[in-house]
């Protein structure tokens, strides 16, 4: 799910910064340190959208770095369990399947992947109802629910099902 | 067996008393002469055998009155006629020193039992030389002074140990009662004392012969010889000295190291472990001798009053062996092998003539085939064996060998057994408050809920269901731990202990576990797993080396960890061919690799650690992914695509190239001041970071170009000295030289050097004035200086002052590389964001210069007067002073002053879309990706006023400008140019391209549709379809 939200950040900035562009440099430094990131808390920073405020800086003894209190606006995304997400399918293997839905990478395991959907090996392995009708291979669009989710300080892991009503391929390429 | 045994006996026994003593005698002598050639001292012999046919005769009338004293005892007795007599009179002394061995005795005659049981035929239950065999140790029990003696011994132990006995055994004891038997100082102590291995009761019996021999001299109260303590036996005694005195002379006791045994521990030496084993149906068990040890065995039977166990096991049989054995052929004798274990296949048997009998057990009912001797039935082998040579205790059968056990045929039942056997191991304290349980048993079966207290048995669980008492009180084995899928757990024991991973999948107890790294499944007991939110690997490391360590084998070759199993680590081998990977002990890694390296790759590019590369040929080409480490010019990559080797893949640094920046590069050395820097570095088109405006913002441009080329990451970063005279000080490096940096020191105005292990280069402090050498590169540009005299260096700040407009519209984005590409696209977005805006907006006379030189300068650029983007660098280049920082006479230059207006002019002048405007940009953007041109790519080259020429990109030189071949098909002559003078050719549709930015930089395709500003590209090498900007595609040069 994405939120906009605001969030708060001290940024240190060194002396040689200051100036005119102070503001600037405190901005790009932030998105350069901010976007992308992933917190177990909000998700992935997507992207920052604003800055609320910059407040004063505090000079460090010492160093003589200022750090800044900012408040940024920003677009973060983070899944959650029970969310019904399309994913595109990335790697598929006899254990199940990637999927990657942005960020965010989840995995389908073959126990979620409904029983009539077999494994079948290949240049381009797949799994593929008895009749043939559907197929999830690389590239499919697929429409998952999120079962579980593992949060690291990089990357935000998903465990999802297919195997539930209205889940499964959405677009697939091959037919396309 | 040892009663029929006894009986047998008994009926000798009567024939013997026939036979009168006279036998007896004789025999007695035979033993004496054997003891002769023994021991050598027959001293006592003649008396002995004396009393010994008193005995005898003692015996032979008591013999008559009970024979059932006989069968209690005899259970070692297989004596022959007057050496087991003896016992049998001894024995009432005895008992009192004899009871274990003789349990012992029986134990070992069981065992052999059981072994024997299918193999050998039960005939001939009393072998006569194993009688022999037993009647040389007989006599030693025997050996006395004289019969007053024994007589008086007998009664006085009789009288100190029946008050005991009685005291201990017939009353209901309290436990103070038996916390005032334990021995206190007052006692006499216990010693040990080390005698002959495998001696240990012959030498206690030696010491009661000497004390009956001696008498009260001997000043020991005791002796005890424990089985299952070879090597040592106890006596018991007040002073060591009296132990010494005893010892003396015994030539089973050697080495005079007497211990004492602490006052605590005495206890335990004569405690019996009270193992009350509750072996029932279907509980699993281990067998703990013969060619079946350790397997799993399922109990069918159990025969407690007989203190047997029908086990069900998978056979351990080879055939061909049997085969040979029945049809009375030499089998040969080979030991070691011990056949593994596989389901009896009763077909394959008749094969080899093996006759299989079907017969039905009497008993059950059930049908067995009988071959051999040995009953199956299913493939399993049903084998009764003693209690004491199977195991229940703490038995957890492992997956796999439940899921044998379960294999052929049955499904439900195997379940309901493994449970009852894993319910009987846990562990106490196996529940927690908290836990999600479900129960198993009985009339609330399936029913959820959660843990509220746990009293010994009974769990108190909340019930999920509404309407159901708050709590419920529920037996601990009717419980089973509770997870869902998609639940985060640990494993806690068993095989996969310390694993953790996500649920996938519930099947009843069994939990199937998505490891998180190995990314595999895992089956694990419900029972194992702890709902856990923490990411381990399990074990990750072992003596120095952990997990994706790269190491120096013994043999020089090197390789990464890629698994750490229980003793070794799994290598991959740094070899490229193909994947390699070898199981290593620890003492076979000389150490670890932690040098930092570059090399290049196939364009000459610079790769250091982090860098994301693609692999382009070999085994693994197409693969990409961050480089992880590097050797010896082979790179070690980590892509989480890749699922063997724990995604690492090996690579020639040949054949990858660096895809992106090095942006980690960048972060890992604190530069991103300088990085952030970049963006202010004028982006005046002909050289637009070449600059030199004061060093670090400057060096990150030209990193970020790929221009680091000879130069160590660690140059310029800020760094602390670990180890050394300079321990604690802080510096910036100046240079490398091999092992040895040379680091400025902050504090002290020097610069020393430091071995380069000794510092620690994580100190994330960038620092103002990085990379020295990089400071001149505004001379290496000859034509620059000449250009912007004015601008050479001496003032590092103007062109930032100069820039605010460009900053703003830019910067935010610029760090983004991808969206870069985007943003390129849509000018109308430049400046939107309110929130840039700068409090207070540079003075227009600086901004002027700007917009007019960034963008006038472009290739293409439509905005200029002139109209000819040539003729606008050119006008740069010969009127440098309208953009002279300081005269605001570029403003004539400017059309119109609403160009200032940030928003505006950057979306008047983007609107047009052109093309050389908008490919341009990402190098004014400063996004760190690198020269923006590639080789190989169509470009229109304008050199002079109005003469543009077509020609292709050969190579791209490290300060931005590039070798091109003139000519549509690069045959003409080579020239260089810069950036500014070159202006992509913009591909149609159905051309062949080559994109220049994002992930796919420097990939090859095809155009096969335009959509507005969106290129529709079919990629060469994946054939993946893509929508990428019009402004990252060139077209390629067709050679």
């Amino acid at each position: 799910m994405f939120f906009h939200i605001v969030l708060e950040r001290n940024m240190q900035l060194h002396p040689r910064f200051f100036g005119r562009n102070l503001r600037e440099n405190i901005v790009s430094k932030l998105m350069k340190d901010v976007e992308g990131t992933c917190s177990g808390r909000h998700g992935f920073v997507v992207a920052i959208t604003g800055i609320e405020n910059i407040g004063k800086g505090l000079i460090r003894d010492g160093t003589g770095f200022v750090t800044f209190p900012v408040k940024y606006q920003c677009v973060v995304f983070r899944p959650f369990k029970g969310e019904i997400l399309e994913a595109v399918v990335t790697m598929v293997n006899k254990m199940g399947f990637f999927a990657e839905a942005g960020p965010v990478q989840i995995f389908v395991s073959n126990h979620l992947i409904p029983d009539d959907m077999e494994f079948q090996t290949g240049d381009m392995p797949n799994y593929t109802t008895s009749d043939g009708s559907v197929k999830i291979q690389k590239d499919s669009e697929v429409r998952l629910k999120i079962i579980g989710t593992r949060v690291d300080a990089t990357e935000i892991f998903c465990i999802g099902t297919i195997k539930d009503d209205f889940l499964g391929v959405i677009n697939d390429p091959a037919n396309a | 067996m040892a009663r029929r045994r006894d009986e047998d006996d008994d009926l000798e026994d009567e024939e013997y008393e026939e036979q009168e003593e006279q036998l007896i005698d004789d025999e007695e002598e035979e033993y004496e002469e054997e003891e002769e050639e023994d021991r050598g001292a027959a001293i006592k012999k003649r008396r002995r055998s004396d009393f010994i046919d008193d005995i005898a005769e003692e015996e032979d009338e008591e013999e008559e009155d009970d024979d059932d004293d006989e069968d209690y005892g005899g259970g070692g007795g297989g004596g022959a006629g007057g050496g087991r007599k003896q016992k049998g009179k001894k024995r009432r002394g005895s008992e009192f020193f004899d009871d274990i061995a003789q349990v012992a005795s029986d134990d070992e005659e069981e065992e052999e039992d059981a072994e024997d049981d299918f193999i050998v035929d039960d005939h001939g239950a009393d072998l006569p030389d194993e009688a022999g065999g037993r009647r040389m140790h007989r006599p030693l029990l025997s050996r006395e002074d004289d019969q007053e003696d024994v007589e008086a011994l007998e009664r006085s132990i009789q009288a100190r140990y029946a008050k005991s006995m009685h005291s201990e055994y017939d009353e209901e004891t309290t436990e103070v009662e038996q916390q005032a038997l334990l021995p206190s100082v007052r006692d006499p102590k216990l010693w040990m004392v080390k005698c002959a291995i495998g001696r240990e009761r012959e030498t206690a019996v030696c010491l009661m012969q000497k004390y009956i021999d001696k008498g009260s001299e001997l000043q020991i109260r005791s002796v005890v010889a424990l089985d299952h303590l070879k090597n040592y036996i106890y006596i018991e005694a007040d002073k060591e000295a009296h132990v010494r005195e005893a010892c003396k002379g015994l030539r089973n006791i050697f080495g005079q190291k007497i211990m004492l045994v602490p006052i605590r521990e005495m206890t335990d030496v004569l405690s019996v472990e009270s193992k009350v084993i509750d072996l029932s149906r279907d509980t699993w068990v281990r067998m703990k001798i013969g060619t079946y040890k350790g397997d799993l065995a399922k109990v069918v039977d159990v025969d407690n009053v007989r203190q047997r166990v029908t086990v069900k096991l998978i056979p351990r049989i080879d055939l061909q062996a049997l085969a040979n054995k029945l049809e009375g052929r030499e089998a040969p004798k080979k030991k070691a092998f011990v056949p593994p274990p596989r389901f009896m296949n009763v077909d394959e048997a008749r094969e080899l003539h093996i006759r299989v009998e079907r017969r039905r057990d009497p008993m059950t009912g059930d049908y067995f085939e009988n071959i051999g001797g040995m009953l199956f039935k299913d493939g399993f082998l049903y084998k009764t064996v003693s209690m004491k040579s199977i195991s229940a205790q703490n038995i957890k059968p492992s997956f796999d060998e439940l899921e044998k056990f379960r294999s052929p045929g049955e499904n439900g039942d195997g379940d309901v057994a493994s449970l009852s056997t894993l319910f009987a191991n846990r562990k106490k304290g196996h529940f927690m408050k908290g836990d999600a349980v479900i129960v198993v048993k009985g009339d609330l079966k399936n029913l959820k809920g959660w843990v509220e207290k746990v009293d010994e048995e009974n769990v108190h669980i909340r019930p999920e269901m509404k309407g159901l008492p708050r709590t419920l009180a529920v037996n601990e084995k009717e419980l089973c731990k509770y997870f869902e899928p998609g639940n985060h757990v640990k494993v806690v024991s068993g095989t996969h202990e310390g694993v953790t991973g996500m649920v996938v999948k519930v099947e009843q107890h069994v939990l199937i576990i998505l490891s998180d790294t190995t990314k595999e499944h895992i089956r694990v007991f419900a029972d194992d797993v702890v709902e856990s939110s923490e990411v381990t690997t399990g074990v990750t490391k072992i003596g120095d080396y952990e997990l994706h360590d790269l190491v120096l084998l013994d043999n020089m070759s090197f390789g990464l960890i890629i698994r750490v199993e229980s003793e070794a680590f799994q290598v991959l081998k740094g070899v490229t061919e193909r994947p390699e990977v070898a199981l290593v002990r620890l003492r076979e890694i000389k150490c670890k690799i932690e040098k930092k390296t570059n090399v290049q790759d196939r364009y000459k590019n610079t790769v250091s650690v982090k860098d994301v590369v693609r692999i382009i040929d070999g085994p693994c080409k197409g693969k990409q992914g961050p480089v992880e480490h590097i050797y010896r010019g082979v790179l070690f990559i980590y892509d989480r695509h890749h699922l063997e080797h724990a995604g690492y893949i090996c690579a020639k640094s040949h054949s990858c190239v660096v895809i992106g920046g090095s942006r980690s590069n960048g972060d890992r050395n604190g530069d991103s001041y300088s990085r952030l820097g970049s963006f202010k570095t004028p982006r005046v088109p002909p050289s637009p970071r070449r600059f030199p405006r004061g060093g670090p913002p400057f060096d990150s441009g030209g990193r970020n170009r790929g221009g680091r080329g000879g130069h160590d990451a660690l140059v310029g970063t800020t760094i602390k000295v670990r180890q050394g005279p300079f321990k604690g000080y802080r510096g910036r490096v100046v240079d490398i030289k091999g092992q040895f940096v040379r680091v400025e020191l902050e504090s002290q105005m020097k610069v020393v050097t430091v071995d380069r292990s000794h510092i620690s280069d994580n100190v994330v402090v960038s620092t103002p004035y990085r990379d020295i050498p990089r400071y001149g590169m505004g001379s290496e540009t000859p034509m620059h200086p000449s250009r912007t005299p004015s601008r050479s260096g001496a003032t590092p700040y103007p062109e930032g002052m100069r820039t605010p407009m460009r900053d703003r519209a830019w910067n935010p984005y610029a760090p983004m590389s991808p969206r870069n590409n985007w943003e390129d696209g849509n000018p109308g977005s430049w400046g939107t964001s309110p929130q840039y805006q700068p409090g207070s907006p540079p003075s227009g006379t600086y901004e002027a210069p700007t917009p007019g030189s960034g963008w006038a300068s472009t290739p293409g650029g439509n905005y200029s007067e002139a109209g000819t983007p040539r003729d606008s660098s050119s006008a740069y280049a010969n009127a440098p002073s309208p953009y002279l920082p300081s005269t605001p006479g570029g403003q004539p230059m400017t059309p119109s002053s609403a160009s200032y207006l940030p928003g505006t002019p950057g979306g008047q002048l983007m609107t047009p879309g052109t093309n050389g405007l908008d490919m341009m940009s990402p190098v004014i953007g400063g996004d760190g990706e690198g020269p923006w041109f590639i080789p190989d790519i169509l470009v229109t080259v304008h050199r002079t006023a109005d003469e543009s020429a077509v020609g292709v990109i050969r190579e791209v030189l490290q300060d931005g400008s590039c070798k091109i071949v003139l000519g549509a098909h690069g045959n003409g002559e080579t020239i260089t140019a810069l950036p500014s003078e070159i202006e992509m050719v913009v591909p149609r549709k159905s051309d062949k391209i080559k994109i220049l930015g994002g992930a796919h930089r420097g990939a090859t395709g095809k155009l096969i549709g335009v959509d507005g500003t969106d290129g529709i590209v079919k990629l060469e090498d994946t054939l993946d379809v893509k929508i990428l900007d019009m402004v990252i595609l060139a077209k390629l040069a067709q050679m």
